[in-house]
């Protein structure tokens, strides 16, 4: 009993610690259907657009992050990747699938920075381009989430058990783009035993995480450690965005949803 | 008789020039897509294998890093946008081959 009175202590106080990012201001929880919006900025403004608005959550219904974040080359910091309209219009990154010619549940993709667009019908550059107008998305997220499982936090979605009831299906090839692999042998779960005492330990999921990323996605760029054991995480620097939290401060289900990881109880 | 020869020799050499002559510029014009092909078909041999990265032998995941360090070279000669996207995509695969490598001298 006592452990779980300090598990929720304890839980409350990084719930809390997420919101309080500097001493004086506080951080607006987002709404689930702003969780995992990325602003990208970095080439907009200085061409007198507004900044692009990109919302992780239909993304990630329709592809793994793999896909995005491998296969077509997306850093995963927002402004790492460098993107320019040209890059676009050669048929890259946004314009991977962006073309206008991609057909995904029978929508034809619109075109991103397309050259026909640009100067005389600026309006479509706005689906993109969003930053401060205010633009009605062209997917309602309510009615596209509404028959998903509920979760706690982030989206209000559970995109696990989503994909697992075949709610969703996100595909893991880009025709033209990714690379066909042969079906992937998921490494071993292990436990990590928590700093604190009384929390209950991590158990991390290999398959859990590799059906959406691969291995290349986080080793060794955000998990750098090959020796288990030798490195050693705090949730002050998780809750930084490093290691887990390169994802699950930002797209993935919360920090805050300790329950999801600290799930084996301590014996 | 003599002038016959002398058209035979004409012949006979201009053959044999346009023998020399003629296989570069038909293979310039066949190549002008056939390297970039080339690099396009190594990445994707090298990079295919990072789904099995951590059953490969160590020989195996040492010759796909020397692939990758081969090939970094015409990747950074490509155009702006995609020698972005490829370098990218060759140090996450190269990184991960590295990576399995240093794990396994370690274990």
């Amino acid at each position: 009993m006592r452990r779980w009175v300090l598990f929720l202590a304890v839980s409350a106080v990084f719930a809390g610690s997420a919101f309080a990012e500097q001493p004086g201001s506080k951080k607006r929880r987002p709404l689930p259907p702003e969780f995992g919006r990325v602003i990208i900025n970095n080439t907009s403004e200085k061409a007198g657009m507004a900044a692009v608005s990109f919302d992780h959550w239909y993304h990630r219904a329709k592809y793994t992050c793999r896909v995005c974040h491998v296969d077509v080359g997306f850093a995963m910091k927002p402004g790492a990747t460098g993107i320019k309209a040209a890059d676009n219009q050669a048929g890259f990154y946004c314009g991977a699938c962006h073309n206008g010619k991609l057909v995904v549940d029978g929508r034809t993709v619109f075109e991103s920075c397309g050259k026909a667009l640009i100067g005389e019908n600026r309006q479509a550059c706005l689906r993109c381009h969003s930053v401060g107008k205010n633009v009605p998305p062209s997917i309602d997220f309510k009615a596209f989430t509404k028959n998903l499982p509920v979760g706690r936090l982030g989206n209000g979605v559970d995109w696990e058990k989503a994909e697992e009831a075949g709610l969703i299906k996100p595909s893991d090839f880009l025709e033209g783009v990714s690379i066909p692999r042969q079906p992937m042998t998921a490494q071993k779960d292990f436990a990590l035993t928590a700093k604190l005492q009384g929390m209950p330990e991590i158990i991390f999921s290999h398959k859990k995480h590799t059906v959406w990323n691969g291995c290349e996605l986080c080793h060794p760029e955000i998990f750098v450690g090959v020796k288990k054991g030798a490195t050693k995480y705090s949730m002050v620097e998780i809750f930084d965005g490093k290691y887990c939290g390169a994802c699950h401060v930002t797209v993935a289900f919360p920090l805050t949803d300790c329950g999801r990881c600290h799930t084996r109880p301590v014996q | 008789m003599s002038r016959a020869r002398g058209w035979l020799a004409a012949s006979v050499l201009g053959v044999a020039v346009a023998a020399v002559a003629l296989p570069g510029p038909v293979a310039l014009a066949q190549g002008q897509g056939a390297p970039a092909q080339d690099w396009k078909k190594e990445f994707e041999e090298v990079c295919a294998k990072t789904q099995d990265a951590m059953a490969l032998p160590l020989k195996e995941l040492e010759s796909l890093v020397a692939r990758c360090d081969k090939l970094k070279p015409t990747i950074e000669k490509l155009d702006e946008s995609q020698r972005k996207v490829y370098a990218r995509r060759l140090k996450v695969c190269r990184d991960l081959y590295q990576f399995v490598i240093e794990s396994r001298v370690k274990e």
